[in-house]
């Protein structure tokens, strides 16, 4: 693994600049080390190397299928041992890459943990939770829902029915599926701003993708709850 | 990743689950979320107006065992204390006490909002002054 590399972009081979495919040199064809290469530089022909996060999933998919031939570690069988391991390694981050770049919401959030923003549990309690906590109004709607459910699944314990229960959740489906589809649609113009604006801009775009990807998660979670919880058949 | 033995015991038996009348002057509401994990958690006070020591605490929680188990300590650790005796709760103490592993400091940092606001929503209803709850974040 530790052949040498003339520097950070060019081909340890023949030392082409690697800017436009770092994975794999334009020019003689091998495969390089991807140790420090992040998802949007291994699909440098997409991203243009730039963390971007409106992308065109169709060359995405071509990108990926193209280097996915070339990376295979079949084609290195009899390569040398340092390229062996570059190819199995360079195909794990390129599944990686595409499997999170080809979602809009797992792009942003690698995005925000690119930039140390991260979300998720994992990330919990690094930020005090008081400047993420959501809205007061959001609030007060999940804890009235989360009520309604648990009434829900008591009444399927006892094998009981309530029309009325079930048409209120129903319709409280249709509402946070709603609020669901407007945070994806913010998301999308944040990711604009993110894209194009200057610095300030991007500054602010990262933060508010942050806070809206909280309120996504929230969201998809009672919406999965109520879901489950309307799919139980009373007992 | 195992709950401990405290946390499991709050989990089965939680304390002061339930509601406190709302809209009561004497009763402080604080319902607060962990956007993280989607956690939800309401914590309620009754206070009493000559003493100001919280006579009455109900929690309600939606979420993983490590938010109920910390709320339901909190209420069964404010009840008794005056308010700003309740103020010095730290989440520190609470993960402590039920040994939360790092992924679930989050839980008892909640449980320490839910106090706050709870105390914050009394003192805006009886016009006590905040100055302590902002100064603690």
């Amino acid at each position: 693994m530790d052949t040498p590399r003339t520097n950070e972009s060019n081909c340890w081979a023949c030392h082409a600049s690697l800017a436009a495919s770092p994975l794999l040199c334009p020019h003689c064809g091998k495969v390089q080390p991807s140790a420090g290469i992040n998802y949007f530089q291994a699909f440098a022909a997409v991203t243009g190397g730039q963390p971007l996060l409106t992308l065109d999933l169709a060359a995405l998919e071509r990108e990926f299928h193209r280097l996915s031939r070339k990376l295979h570690p079949d084609r290195f069988a009899r390569a040398s041992e340092g390229e062996q391991a570059w190819s199995l390694a360079a195909t794990a981050l390129l599944n990686d890459a595409y499997r999170a770049l080809k979602d809009p919401v797992q792009r942003t959030e690698y995005l925000l943990e690119l930039k140390g923003q991260g979300v998720g549990e994992q990330n919990a309690g690094r930020n005090k939770s008081a400047d993420r906590q959501p809205p007061a109004d959001l609030l007060e709607e999940v804890f009235e829902l989360n009520m309604q459910l648990e009434e829900l699944r008591m009444n399927q314990k006892m094998g009981e029915d309530d029309p009325a229960l079930t048409a209120d959740l129903t319709r409280a489906q249709a509402h946070f599926d709603g609020l669901l589809a407007q945070v994806d649609s913010d998301l999308a113009s944040q990711a604009a701003l993110w894209d194009s604006g200057d610095d300030t801009a991007r500054a602010a775009a990262l933060k508010s993708m942050a806070s809206l990807l909280d309120r996504r998660r929230y969201l998809r979670n009672l919406v999965r709850d109520v879901k489950d919880a309307l799919a139980t058949p009373a007992l | 990743m195992a709950y401990s033995d405290k946390v499991i015991d709050h989990y089965n038996n939680p304390r002061n689950v339930g509601a406190l009348d709302k809209s009561s002057e004497t009763v402080g509401t604080g319902l607060v979320g962990a956007p993280e994990c989607g956690d939800v958690m309401r914590l309620q006070i009754r206070v009493n107006p000559e003493t100001q020591v919280i006579e009455e605490a109900k929690f309600k929680t939606f979420g993983c065992g490590s938010a109920i188990a910390s709320s339901s300590l909190a209420t069964e650790w404010v009840k008794g204390k005056t308010v700003s005796e309740a103020l010095e709760i730290k989440n520190t103490d609470i993960v402590r006490e039920l040994a939360l592993p790092p992924v679930k400091i989050h839980c008892s940092v909640l449980a320490e909002d839910a106090i706050r606001a709870a105390i914050g929503d009394w003192k805006k209803k009886n016009g006590v002054e905040e100055t302590a709850t902002v100064a603690a974040h």
